[in-house]
């Protein structure tokens, strides 16, 4: 019965539940795991001035109940079979992507969602339905621009929509 | 009970449905009232006190509130009444002063709310830490869930008996490796008396849940009440919140459902009767019987990844579906555990050492297990035919048929034999569970969950009932969540069961209530050696 880990590997069966990781490529940032984790292991930390949105798991917090895998829309956040988190660093437990926030094509602001965000909506905007320049013309737009521009084309009765 | 209660008393009260059996009657007027009604709920035969929950109900009825809840487990039938307290006197009848059962609630209401209970017998801290402030009420809703105020240490011990010495348990029991303090006071080797400290890893995770979780992270929290029965908690939360929003739950999530809640009970008991089998001296039937534990703790990591913590339950059913493989693989493992179960409880009940140390120890008489609530194989050993998979039905098990192993000798053996019939039963339930599985969804579709609502349920843990009561909020948020573990009043026997015999058998009876002090608490403990939750 007895083995001689750690001297030999041992291996976790398939359905094992194990460190999160990040697959950097296909992070699109959205931010649908930080809402449902439930110790905030994976956080969301937006920088307006330079422009850069990190998501920062946090395997340490982790308590491996896979629901970030569950909501990523990209599968880009996976459990895998890993098992072993001792390290002397503590830093060794976190794991952080940044990418870059869209900026409002209106006042040049950043926006409060990430180009590649942008580039997944456009992507799955399925052909034929909506109209798909228009909506690359409205996008990337501020909160703030948006309402803006909302209630001007709302008031201007009669005209032009932008 | 809801209908003679009714007869008698419905004049002064207001009555609320909750769902089928279960109504919750508000008392306004005429409180001097509450103890009758409470006396004359207790006096049927099989009516018990299933839980208590006080809650902060300022911001929508300007009043503090305490519900009493009761069952009555012939009738499969629940009932709450509830009181309310205004904030500047706060003050209650007590029914720990006739009703020794209901004795930590009110301290625990005390500790959490400042909600005094008028009459109350033990008045001394129960929860809060020794350094607690006396004027800082947690779960009050004007407290931050992260403040955390200091003042000097008033520990209160009881004060000794006459003629006694004191005999120190703890702060950690020797065989369960989690914190929990007595003190016996004893005349040479025999005890007299007992004092118990406990609440050390109380980290108000209730607080937390209403601070910043929304009712699905809530499942996980829940899990980790306890390393053990962890999954009988999430399912107690999940089952409450879905009967207060009214979800219904497809039926082959209630079979995946009731089947984990057996491998759960299947590795607490084969864990139990190894702890058993190490403190009563006899090594080689504890490693035997953890051999057969190590198989089922695998069938579990098989089924849902991982050996504990299964994290499969969320409101509205279950996240991983039983796929045919895992159909196969669970058969495959049930015949191997039956076949060296049977070797193994035949190998420790031939050794007399094992039998004869259990026998006549730590004898609770079926009164006391009524006046202090007893649950679960503590109650069943002591002769009260209660269990809440077959009285208050919940998930697949109205569907399949299993019996209820109940003993009348109430000491440590005839709890031994409660646990192992009743490993033989979770072994068939598996099986007929398996065999009955209906196909169809895993997760019931519903809208948000409406705010305000209420919902109480129960499971039968393998220490006994975990009862769960939930309020909901607007926003997807949980207004007041009460966890009651079985321990929380399997605990409160320990000095009756210990008074009269010997110090060496205080550890043997201390375990023979499979005492887990997290769930009483609120939190888990985690062995960080191996991964794994401690008992």
């Amino acid at each position: 019965m007895t083995k001689s880990y750690p001297f030999e590997p041992e291996e976790a069966p398939p359905e094992y539940r194990g460190l999160p990781r990040i697959n950097p490529l296909l992070c699109i940032g959205c931010g649908a795991c930080t809402n449902v984790c439930p110790p905030n292991a994976v956080i969301r930390i937006d920088d307006c001035s330079s422009g850069t949105r990190r998501i920062v798991l946090d395997v340490g917090r982790c308590i491996r109940c896979a629901r970030c895998e569950e909501s990523c829309p990209t599968g880009a956040i996976r459990l895998t079979r890993e098992f072993e988190a001792a390290t002397d660093d503590r830093n060794d437990h976190v794991e952080v992507v940044e990418m870059k926030l869209a900026k409002c094509r209106n006042c040049g602001s950043f926006t409060d969602y990430t180009e590649r965000q942008v580039h997944k909506v456009l992507s799955i905007i399925p052909p034929g339905i909506l109209d798909f320049e228009r909506i690359r013309d409205k996008l990337p737009l501020c909160s703030e621009c948006k309402r803006s521009l909302t209630i001007i084309n709302a008031s201007r009765v009669g005209g032009e929509w932008r | 009970m809801i209908g003679e209660f009714e007869r008698t008393f419905g004049a002064v009260l207001e009555k609320k449905t909750l769902g089928k059996k279960k109504v919750l009657y508000a008392l306004r007027v005429r409180q001097e009232d509450f103890p009758k009604m409470v006396r004359f709920l207790l006096s049927m035969p099989t009516v018990r006190l299933f839980t208590m929950v006080g809650t902060d109900e300022r911001p929508f009825e300007d009043a503090f509130s305490v519900t009493y809840w009761f069952a009555d487990w012939r009738e499969g039938e629940i009932l709450g009444i509830r009181l309310y307290v205004p904030e500047d006197n706060p003050e209650y009848p007590s029914v720990a002063s006739f009703h020794k059962g209901a004795l930590w609630f009110e301290r625990e209401v005390k500790d959490l709310l400042g909600l005094y209970a008028k009459g109350l017998p033990d008045p001394r801290r129960l929860i809060l830490s020794d350094d607690w402030p006396e004027d800082e009420f947690p779960l009050r809703e004007d407290f931050e869930y992260y403040s955390s105020p200091l003042s000097e240490r008033k520990p209160q011990y009881l004060p000794k008996i006459e003629g006694t010495s004191v005999h120190a348990i703890g702060p950690y029991h020797i065989a369960l490796d989690e914190p929990a303090h007595f003190r016996l006071f004893v005349r040479g080797e025999e005890i007299v008396g007992v004092d118990y400290r406990g609440f050390y890893s109380h980290r108000g995770i209730e607080k937390l849940a209403r601070g910043r979780m929304n009712y699905n992270q809530v499942c996980f929290i829940a899990e980790r009440v306890c390393g053990i029965c962890g999954f009988c908690h999430s399912t107690a939360y999940a089952q409450a919140v879905e009967e207060a929003a009214k979800i219904e739950v497809p039926d082959r999530a209630r079979y995946i459902r009731t089947i984990l809640l057996e491998v759960e009970r299947l590795h607490s008991h084969l864990l139990w009767i190894g702890v058993a089998a190490h403190l009563t001296g006899f090594d080689t039937a504890f490693m035997r019987v953890w051999e057969v534990r190590e198989k089922v703790m695998q069938l579990a990591e098989r089924l849902t990844g991982n050996r504990k913590t299964y994290g499969l339950v969320v409101v509205g059913g279950v996240r991983r579906d039983l796929l045919d493989y895992r159909v196969s693989m669970i058969e495959k493992f049930l015949k191997e555990i039956k076949k060296e179960f049977d070797r193994v409880v035949d190998f420790l009940l031939s050794a007399r050492s094992f039998v004869e140390r259990c026998r006549g120890v730590g004898v609770l008489t079926k009164e006391l297990a009524r006046e202090w609530d007893a649950n679960g194989p503590v109650a069943r050993a002591s002769g009260i035919d209660y269990d809440v998979r077959r009285d208050f039905p919940y998930a697949a098990y109205p569907e399949l048929s299993f019996d209820i192993p109940v003993y009348t000798e109430g000491d440590v053996l005839a709890r031994a034999m409660v646990r192992i019939d009743e490993v033989r039963e979770s072994l068939s339930l598996i099986e007929q569970a398996i065999d009955a599985m209906p196909s169809g969804p895993i997760m019931a579709g519903f809208n948000e969950i409406p705010g305000g609502v209420e919902g109480i349920s129960a499971v039968e843990a393998p220490r006994g009932e975990n009862v769960h009561y939930v309020m909901t909020e607007d926003s997807n948020v949980i207004y007041r969540w009460r966890i009651k573990a079985a321990t929380y009043n399997n605990l409160q026997t320990a000095p009756d069961m210990l008074r009269g015999y010997t110090i060496a058998d205080a550890p043997l009876i201390i375990a023979s209530i499979d005492p887990c002090y997290s769930c009483t608490e609120r939190i888990q403990v985690m062995d960080v050696g191996r991964w794994e939750p401690c008992p």
